[in-house]
């Protein structure tokens, strides 16, 4: 049907073309109907796995600015997987909370489409399109509960901030293309390459504005301030795929743009990526010790396993890029997962996503107390889950490179946050419930499929990561 | 430098000739104020109440819907320009992303953003709740 | 038959089958108990099997298993047991039924999450004990934290839950930094042999800059020391110990504090033989210090919970003392303290949880005279009382001196001020067995105490009984110790001459001289000797033995600079 031009957007045209279909269904919606149509973009992401799944291995490359290499194929799937949970998650609080459905799942999609293309684009101006693709859905999707204040302030705050980001990033793409005469990463790569031994000002220029985009985009220190206020006054499940998805397509860019392209000037921006992942770890988790609301906490656990991810960036060899890779995976099946307990057990008029809303939540809700302590004890790094396999993996990288400081920052945090992951636990299972506290709502078969689904793949990779992990270092091998 | 010199000239000119201008004017001018004449408005009604109103979120409506469909010429222009070179791949594109803003056209004409006015907005409802 | 693999996953099993049982209002508690119980004696008579095939001949590992488990990073599956672990694995699967039997009285709430978290750590602790890959080690070291985590945090006492996470926050602490050194030491065998690889074996035969060996050594012994707990790193204990349900503070006491040491003699100490031997003499003051100030603090103790916590911190000092005179009485005789103080140390939380559950108190000012009134306890008790403070026939003797000989042709000195901790654990013991059971009964409530009915008997009587054996029978468990403890001596010293070959200027000559160690060899004659004098050895051989190193040879003499500053090593 079409001609192999277009093999690689396939993926992306299939999403799309759900989101499409979601938008129409809801130009057709009568008032009060239901209509699947979460369904429709279920039926959609499928299709961009499969879709992927037949892409493995071809290098497939369409108009020369879209490349379906396994590396951005494996974080498509990933994405992937962040979607179809987001809208099992979503299908419960969509109807609790009246959202308009179509236009939500609509936008969700446009957000996945935007990063599948953020993963698998070869060209800066595409990578800044189809930021801006997600950008704007995600900036929708923050506000959509419009009837409340801290959701429009922290839509407003992430928009502000966000298309502040963009225009650094912007500029560091003129920059670049100012020297290098391209924005195609393989011949900004190979201008470079022959450019290495100088030290031209105009190419630092380009890095460190490029660098302080993606460094917005993924909430690494010190650009991180719009972060707290946007995962916390977003609705829960929004916030756990924007901390999930946006995170992993802008870092699959980042991999790309500064192992590939910027590869000959790692000495130059690798010191400064160190300190950046250094500080972000850092201040993750020291201030993620004083939130008393769970969405702030995991919010600022986010920044801190952002940091996680650079140090695999810093350490750069092969390692590290698969080990972005696997924990990309990891962290997002988790907090994801984490994100979907929050999200339902809020109700219409309260978050509950305070901490002391969590107590005695063994009590009322034994399997959901009992799946959350599996995503804190994965986000924390503990074995036998997925998060403890992405640690280490993150962590040898770093050795292997000799990043030894790197890596005692990492694990020294990673256990001052397991501090906080274990207030939660210590609320839900060790604090008594309040007498007045209501009775936390039912959970639908959908979420609880997707939380039993998230729940297998942590402890499944926590105990047999092999096939993972072999694919992620199979992913890196054709473009680094 | 020297062929930058015309313009500085030019320049020189035209800011000089504006300045002078209102310059004469506000000394050779005759000035009489009076109440009536300092109200913003010399003639007509008198202002009532602020200018800065909220504008019906329709205006914005409107405007980002013309920008949709502007950019939307300012691609099909060069597409049909260099059709013959872009073949039928070109072609595809174009209509795939033809199609992308038709499906987005649909849906704003059906949430009634192109019914302009309130009786309008309420047959669309009625239809609407017909069909249900 | 995969037994080893078994024991570990007969609990995990259990435990994961529990899950599925539905005990919503507590009707099936009794069912969970006996299912509980009759999984873990399971595990026992699993692990005895072992110990029943287990050759005391062979040095090497046993019952090894291996199986590629994540080959990109050379990970394998891999378990055995030798002489050092096989007697932990066993002391393991015999303190858990006695702890889950203690539970049948106190624990009333929530029983089916408690059994599933008893048998998961039961797994957990059997799997440190056997895994042979440092990464399922380190899986297991780590899994093993968030049972336990639970078990204080929710069945404890008042202030559980700071203790709960003070346990789980320190031991983290310690063991991530391990893990660093894990992955620095698979890395340099990367870089030496191109190959990634987790395998204790392989990784003991890397050769490392003593600059990073240090570091790496460092890495492993803070968490292990923490574990111990040695001197410095002992605060969570007493938290956690006092807070701790019995059943935790059995397993805590006679299980997880041995996970440190048997960490010390398996990896610190045999990976980084040269980093060894010049931290030899600081761990030692460590433990030393951690002997005499244990027992100090053990003595002043109101609470008998808080005083048996402490006076592990004493018992365990000296099983590193043992540790690290490197030789084979020293550590024969330190993994025959982990064993003894396992049995003695949870039987006394054990009836110390006793008498709290019958009194709801701790405070040793609650009681006294109970000696009328339970007679059948305090026999128990007193048994076990002169068990831990090392009385001749009893468990705690042969460990103590053991590693006393050990230590004494090691460094004269630390003996000495050990000696003074063997005196004060004599002291703070019997003097808390003087004010409970003894005297007059002074509060009214202790007039009427039950004694010790059938469940309980089920419980206290293997303890006794096993000090007893432990006592008479001494050669019964040291020999299948001692061919793997002795190889581990010779490596450790082999290790250190070689590389001493190897690098043509040595910082210092630290070998200490082998041939002391091997006039020794048969660690048990001794014993044998001490309790039937007509078998041991001659009196000319004897007299051929140096007890104490000659001068200039013996001793980490060359240790560190340091060390001789403040006067110990030499």
């Amino acid at each position: 049907m079409f001609d192999s031009t277009f093999d690689a957007v396939v993926p992306l045209l299939c999403v799309i073309l759900a989101a499409l279909a979601a938008m129409g269904a809801e130009a057709f919606r009568a008032r009060g109907e239901r209509m699947p149509i979460g369904g429709l973009g279920i039926v959609g992401l499928a299709g961009a796995g499969v879709s992927s799944v037949l892409l493995w291995n071809r290098n497939a490359a369409s108009f020369g600015v879209i490349l379906a290499d396994n590396f951005g194929l494996f974080v498509t799937l990933v994405l992937v997987v962040v979607g179809v949970l987001t809208i099992m998650f979503s299908s419960q609080v969509v109807r609790r909370d009246a959202l308009p459905a179509g236009e939500y799942y609509a936008l969700v999609l446009f957000a996945i489409a935007g990063m599948i293309m953020m993963a698998t684009a070869n060209d800066l101006l595409v990578i800044f399109l189809a930021l801006e693709i997600l950008s704007v859905a995600v900036y929708v999707l923050t506000g959509i509960r419009r009837d409340d204040q801290r959701a429009t302030e922290a839509a407003f705050k992430y928009f502000l901030l966000g298309a502040f980001s963009s225009a650094f990033f912007l500029y560091g793409i003129a920059f670049t293309y100012g020297v290098a005469g391209s924005t195609r990463l393989d011949r900004v790569g190979a201008y470079l390459a022959a450019q290495s031994m100088s030290d031209s000002p105009l190419i630092l220029m380009a890095l460190a504005l490029l660098l302080v985009g993606f460094a917005f985009k993924i909430s690494a220190v010190p650009f991180h301030m719009w972060t707290p206020d946007a995962y916390e006054g977003a609705p829960a499940i929004v916030t756990g795929f924007m901390s999930t998805g946006v995170k992993a397509a802008a870092f699959a860019a980042f991999a790309r743009v500064f192992l590939s392209a910027f590869e000959p000037f790692s000495a130059d921006w690798a010191p400064i990526v160190w300190i950046i992942a250094a500080l972000t770890m850092i201040l993750g988790t020291v201030v993620g010790v004083a939130q008393s609301n769970l969405k702030r906490m995991l919010a600022y656990s986010s920044i801190a396993h952002g940091g996680y991810l650079l140090v695999g960036l810093v350490a750069a060899n092969e390692v590290g890029k698969a080990a972005i890779l696997f924990y990309l995976l990891a962290y997002a099946v988790t907090n994801l997962a984490a994100f979907g307990v929050i999200a339902l057990l809020g109700s219409r008029d309260r978050g509950n996503d305070e901490l002391r809303d969590y107590a005695g939540l063994w009590h009322t809700r034994p399997a959901l107390a009992a799946l959350m302590t599996v995503c804190l004890l994965s986000l924390g790094g503990l074995p036998p889950t997925v998060g403890f396999i992405g640690k280490w993996y993150i962590f040898s990288a770093a050795v292997s490179a000799g990043y030894y400081g790197l890596a005692i920052i990492g694990v020294l945090t990673s256990v001052v946050s397991v501090f906080f992951y274990l207030r939660v636990v210590v609320m839900m299972y060790m604090a008594e419930r309040e007498v007045a506290a209501a009775m936390p709502p039912r959970v639908t078969g959908v979420s609880m499929a997707a939380l039993a689904f998230a729940i297998f793949v942590i402890v499944y990779l926590g105990v047999m990561p092999t096939q993972v992990l072999d694919l992620a270092s199979a992913s890196i091998a054709t473009i680094f | 430098m020297d062929g930058w010199l015309g313009v500085v000239i030019m320049i020189v000119l035209g800011v000089g000739f504006a300045g002078v201008m209102i310059g004469l004017s506000i000394l050779l001018g005759p000035r009489n104020p009076t109440p009536e004449k300092l109200a913003p408005y010399e003639c007509g009604m008198p202002a009532v109440g602020d200018a800065r109103e909220r504008h019906s979120v329709k205006f914005y409506l409107v405007a980002m819907i013309f920008l949709l469909f502007d950019i939307e010429i300012a691609f099909l222009y060069p597409w049909a320009v260099a059709l013959r070179d872009l073949g039928w791949a070109g072609f595809m594109q174009v209509v795939t992303f033809f199609l992308i803003l038709s499906v987005g056209y649909i849906y704003v004409w059906r949430k009634g953003v192109l019914d302009w006015g309130p009786v309008a907005r309420a047959v669309r409802r009625q239809v609407r709740d017909k069909a249900a | 038959m995969p037994l080893l693999t078994l024991s570990w996953l007969l609990p995990l099993a259990g435990a994961i089958g529990l899950l599925l049982v539905g005990n919503a209002d507590g009707r099936r508690n009794g069912a969970i108990r006996w299912l509980t119980l009759a999984v873990s004696l399971a595990t026992l008579a699993v692990t005895a099997a072992v110990w029943a095939g287990f050759d005391p001949a062979v040095a090497e590992f046993q019952f090894v298993e291996r199986v590629p488990w994540i080959p990109a990073f050379g990970i394998d599956y891999s378990l055995g047991v030798d002489g050092i672990s096989l007697l932990l694995v066993v002391l393991t699967a015999f303190l858990t039924p006695i702890a889950l039997l203690s539970s049948w009285g106190s624990i009333e709430r929530k029983v089916k999450e408690f059994s599933i978290f008893m048998l998961a750590l039961e797994a957990a602790m059997i799997g440190v004990f056997v895994a042979l890959d440092l990464f399922l080690f380190y899986v297991f070291w780590d899994a093993m934290l968030v049972p336990m985590y639970f078990l204080i945090g929710i069945w404890g006492y008042d202030r559980r839950i700071y203790a709960a996470i003070k346990f789980m926050l320190y031991t983290m602490a310690g063991s991530v930094l391990m893990l660093v050194a894990i992955l620095g030491l698979a890395y340099l065998h990367s870089a030496a042999t191109g190959r990634y690889s987790f395998d204790l074996l392989a990784l003991s035969t890397l050769d490392i800059a003593p600059q990073t060996e240090m570091w790496f050594f460092l890495a492993f012994t803070v968490a292990f020391a923490i574990k111990v707990p040695l001197f410095p790193f002992h605060t969570w204990l007493p938290d956690a110990h006092v807070e701790a349900p019995t059943a935790g503070s059995v397993i805590l006491a006679g299980v997880l504090l041995k996970m440190g040491t048997y960490g010390l003699l398996r990896f610190s100490f045999p990976l980084f033989p040269e980093a060894a031997a010049s931290f030899a003499p600081w761990l030692a003051l460590l433990a030393v210090v951690g002997i005499i100030y244990g027992a100090l603090v053990a003595m002043v103790q109101p609470d008998m919970k808080k005083l048996v916590a402490y006076s592990s911190v004493s018992h365990l000092g000296f099983v590193v003392l043992g540790i690290c005179a490197m030789n084979a009485q020293g550590v024969q005789g330190a993994i025959y303290l982990m064993l003894a103080h396992g049995v003695s140390t949870g039987g006394l939380f054990l009836m110390v949880g006793m008498l709290s559950d019958r009194r709801h108190t701790r405070l040793i000012g609650e009681y006294g005279g109970l000696k009328a009134v339970v007679p059948r306890l305090s026999a128990a008790f007193l048994i076990i009382t002169l068990a831990s403070i090392g009385l001749p026939m009893l468990n705690g003797f042969p460990g103590e001196f053991l590693i006393m000989l050990g230590a004494f042709r090691w460094d004269p000195r630390f003996v000495v001020a050990a000696g003074l901790g063997v005196i004060l654990s004599a002291v703070y013991m019997l003097w808390m067995v003087q004010r409970v059971y003894y005297g007059e009964v002074r509060h009214g409530e202790n007039a009427t105490l039950p004694d010790l009915h059938p469940r309980e008997w089920a419980s206290v009587l293997p303890i006794c009984a096993m000090a007893v054996v432990m006592g008479v029978f001494p050669t019964l468990f040291l020999r299948p110790m001692e061919a793997s403890v002795e190889a581990l001596v010779q490596q450790m010293q082999a290790t250190q001459t070689l590389r001493a070959m190897d690098n043509p200027h040595p910082p210092a000559p630290r070998t200490p001289t082998p041939g002391n160690w091997t006039a020794m060899r048969p660690v048990t004659r001794i014993l044998y000797s001490l309790s039937r004098p007509h078998s041991g050895p001659s009196r000319a051989e004897r007299g051929q033995k140096r007890w104490l190193p000659a001068k200039g040879s013996g001793g980490y003499q060359g240790a560190v600079p340091l060390g001789w500053l403040i006067g110990i090593g030499n």
